[in-house]
């Protein structure tokens, strides 16, 4: 078949307009870019607008009946992890609750509890929680084990002045160190600084990836300027569109949509702007890469849906990699996400300097060049059969 | 029919994939992310100020912690701090100057750890490990104080430092396994976007083949079901195929019954068999449809309420996620593998998806439009949809050698 008659290369600004062209009237493209990023930054936070579970609901078996057992109960209650909606007086009561899911645990006070506590025993205060949900979990056995702490507190200070030592004395001695934690880099321990940071980055590379490989995919099998420009050129030119429409849907995120959200990026901007363009640029070849082995462009965004999983629980802010298999850790290196992801938090939510990041900003140039070659070689295996050298 | 689906598989390497190997290997792969269960030996550090006797006890104390690791013993906060950033050690506890004078002065000094709370999972176990030391070091000081004060047997020097011990019973999960608790919500929800991924796929090869009219044409409803039925009886069995890879292969506590989370599974085959073929019908373009797909599924994960418990998540998001077919899935397997509930109390809440009915009737209006627009003059070539002639790569002017 004979190609168009010899069609010269554009000029930059020609191909450039050719590039936009196509971006912009490629509905799919638009819709996943301007849609989706603004879309998922309403929707993805859904669930965790309450930012920490609180006031779970739980039962009391009191065995016991005395006055400190039922201080004890008003503790636990008085703590905003908890809420005491059910007062048992078995066990099996209290397991049956449960299983209605009417509680989501239950703290037994045992028989003696008072007698023994006055005789000087060392009783045992039994708590059980649904463990199959471990925020709530973990929520629960700390409202749980917070008032029973205070609990014992006072029983030593009480312990102590009988004893004869003076009150200031007494209710100082009451622990040999004292125990002072703090969280730090997300001080409220609350869900949205948690995963708000975080997954709006994935967003970020995936539907990046997604429009890249839709704008490329749409245009294989047919002949158009990306034929007749050289590889490096189509690609360095749709990069640099894309690219430039994804900084400013970086800045609605790490601009408005984490203000929105209560995230304060501590990070400078040009930190943030610095290591956005690698991650940025990997991701536009690793879509153009997608768009070209796909057999048809809704592939790509079949790739993309699927990897979104495995990418984001390889990264390491949900499961340390200390407890990951080292082979998962090196395949996650392949893609922008894990020190994409990695930089950002450490940029904007744990206040790194630049030479702290600068490794990860080392391998996203890496990967640049990586996906960057393999990109342009699979360009120009695609086009070349339909571009006969003459 | 099966002949015709598999033809279909035969032609389509990509679909067939889908089908077949993809799926496992990212549900392998999430798996083995948690294959460890629980994380051990977190890197941890410790800013020493004492220098003394009693601050290397605590050291030593810290590091039998099955979950933490000594990583490194820092001369000064800061440069703890720069670690703690640099992710070499997740939380370091700064032993004050005056700590073995304090404990010996009985003026309890203050030991200040500072966690990682940016990685909620990773800060709280850590916070629990150095917190469970602590208290160990404490109660193993005071201990030997009453001991030596000679008064009190070892259980009453015991009892008096620890008036109130605690026992904490985990229900359900007895050694907090997190690939239990993760793999087993994540698995699913990958299962609803295959589902809805491959529904998607399987319509667009039947209409880029045989065209629209010709296809549906007559009785679309049957024409429909006889083109998806082998995939969803495929779905359910990847549904079937990951619950006896848990259960059994892998050997996770099942209090249950296998037929309930089957039957519970058969319907979230069909209800996201329904949104994907709504999806589809929307636009008539699997591109369109697959980004819908996409906006409506990848967040599913989150919506399931395993991580972040529903009773916490506001209206707009229970909301969302009254849509999402497998989060009706989810709790019927959470019943069944933990508590083991009967078969009606765990399916009955399974009853609102009848709301399924929606988007299935939503979906055979379109078919219906679709069919007449087509019909109407001004036919484009091959029953190629209007809205996707824009940049459809299919039977346009390429040029093909």
């Amino acid at each position: 078949m004979k190609p168009t008659p010899a069609a010269p290369p554009l000029s930059f600004w020609a191909l450039l307009k050719a590039e936009v062209h196509a971006v912009f009237t490629n509905q799919v493209a638009v819709l996943t870019m301007f849609g989706g990023v603004i879309f998922y930054s309403f929707l993805y936070p859904l669930p965790y607008e309450k930012q920490t579970p609180l006031a779970l609901p739980i039962a009391v078996v009191n065995l016991d009946g005395s006055a400190v057992s039922r201080e004890l109960e008003r503790m636990v209650d008085a703590t905003p992890q908890v809420r005491v909606v059910k007062r048992e007086y078995t066990l099996a009561d209290a397991q049956a609750d449960f299983l209605a899911q009417r509680i989501r645990g239950y703290l037994v006070i045992p028989e003696h509890f008072y007698r023994d506590l006055r005789l000087g025993r060392s009783v045992t205060l039994a708590y059980a929680g649904d463990a199959t949900y471990f925020l709530v979990y973990g929520t629960l056995v700390e409202g749980l084990v917070a008032a029973g702490g205070t609990l014992a507190a006072q029983t030593k200070v009480e312990r102590l002045l009988m004893a004869g030592e003076p009150v200031a004395l007494a209710a100082e001695q009451f622990a040999v160190t004292d125990i002072n934690m703090k969280p730090t880099f997300n001080p409220t321990i609350g869900y949205m600084n948690y995963v708000v940071p975080a997954v709006f980055v994935l967003i970020l590379q995936q539907t990046l990836a997604m429009a890249a490989g839709l704008i490329t995919g749409s245009q294989k099998g047919q002949h158009g300027y990306w034929v007749q420009n050289g590889a490096a050129r189509v690609i360095w030119v749709r990069a640099l569109v894309l690219v430039t429409i994804y900084y400013l849907l970086s800045l609605y995120y790490f601009g408005f949509s984490f203000l929105f959200h209560d995230v304060y990026p501590i990070g400078t901007m040009g930190d943030t702007l610095t290591l956005l363009l690698p991650f940025l640029l990997t991701t536009t070849f690793i879509g153009i890469w997608l768009g070209l082995v796909a057999p048809r462009r809704e592939w790509v965004s079949a790739v993309v849906l699927m990897s979104s999983l495995p990418l984001v629980f390889s990264v390491g802010f949900i499961w340390p990699v200390e407890a990951m298999p080292s082979a998962i850790v090196w395949l996650s290196y392949v893609f922008p996400s894990t020190p994409g992801i990695q930089g950002f938090l450490s940029l904007n939510q744990m206040g790194a300097d630049w030479p702290q990041v600068w490794p990860k900003y080392a391998i996203l140039w890496g990967q640049v060049l990586f996906w960057g070659s393999l990109c342009h070689w699979q360009f120009r295996k695609q086009f070349s059969a339909s571009n006969p050298k003459n | 029919m099966f002949s015709q689906a598999w033809s279909l598989l035969k032609q389509d390497h990509w679909l067939l994939s889908f089908a077949t190997w993809v799926p496992m290997l990212v549900a392998l792969t999430l798996w083995w992310i948690f294959a460890q269960g629980t994380p051990r030996q977190l890197p941890v550090g410790v800013v020493d100020l004492s220098h003394s006797h009693s601050a290397r006890t605590f050291m030593q104390t810290l590091q039998a912690s099955p979950t933490l690791q000594l990583h490194r013993v820092y001369a000064d906060a800061t440069e703890a701090k720069t670690a703690l950033v640099n992710g070499d050690i997740y939380a370091y506890s700064v032993i004050p100057s005056d700590f073995e004078r304090g404990l010996l002065l009985g003026l309890p000094p203050r030991v200040s750890t500072f966690y990682n709370s940016q990685y909620i999972l990773t800060g709280r176990l850590i916070s629990s490990a150095v917190m469970a030391a602590q208290a160990t070091f404490n109660a193993e000081v005071e201990t030997l104080k009453t001991l030596m004060r000679g008064d009190q047997t070892a259980a009453g020097a015991v009892s008096l430092s620890v008036p109130i011990q605690t026992q904490v019973t985990a229900l359900f999960n007895r050694n907090n396994n997190y690939a239990q608790f993760l793999v087993s919500a994540m698995v699913p929800a990958l299962w609803q976007i295959l589902m809805v991924v491959i529904t998607i796929m399987v319509l667009s090869t039947y209409v880029r083949q045989q065209g629209l009219q010709a296809w549906l044409k007559g009785h679309p409803v049957r024409a429909l079901l006889s083109a998806l039925w082998p995939f969803m009886l495929l779905f359910w069995l990847q549904g079937l195929a990951f619950l006896l890879w848990f259960y059994v292969g892998l050997g996770w506590p099942f209090h249950g019954d296998f037929t309930t989370l089957m039957v519970a599974q058969a319907l979230t085959v069909v209800a996201s068999t329904i949104m994907g073929v709504l999806f589809y019908f929307l636009t008539l373009d699997a591109a369109h449809s697959m980004s819908f797909a996409g906006a409506f599924t990848a967040p599913s994960f989150a919506f399931l309420g395993v991580t972040f418990p529903v009773s916490d998540m506001v209206g707009l998001a229970q909301f969302w996620r009254d849509l999402v077919p497998v989060t009706h899935y989810i709790g019927v397997q959470i019943d069944q593998a933990n508590y083991g509930l009967s078969a009606w109390a765990s399916l009955s809440p399974m009853w609102v998806m009848v709301g399924y009915a929606v988007p299935a009737l939503v979906a055979f209006w379109l078919i219906k439009r679709h069919l007449k627009r087509q019909r109407q003059p001004n036919p484009t070539t091959g029953g190629e949809p209007d809205l996707s002639a824009v940049a459809s790569p299919a039977s346009a002017t390429g040029v093909k050698l």
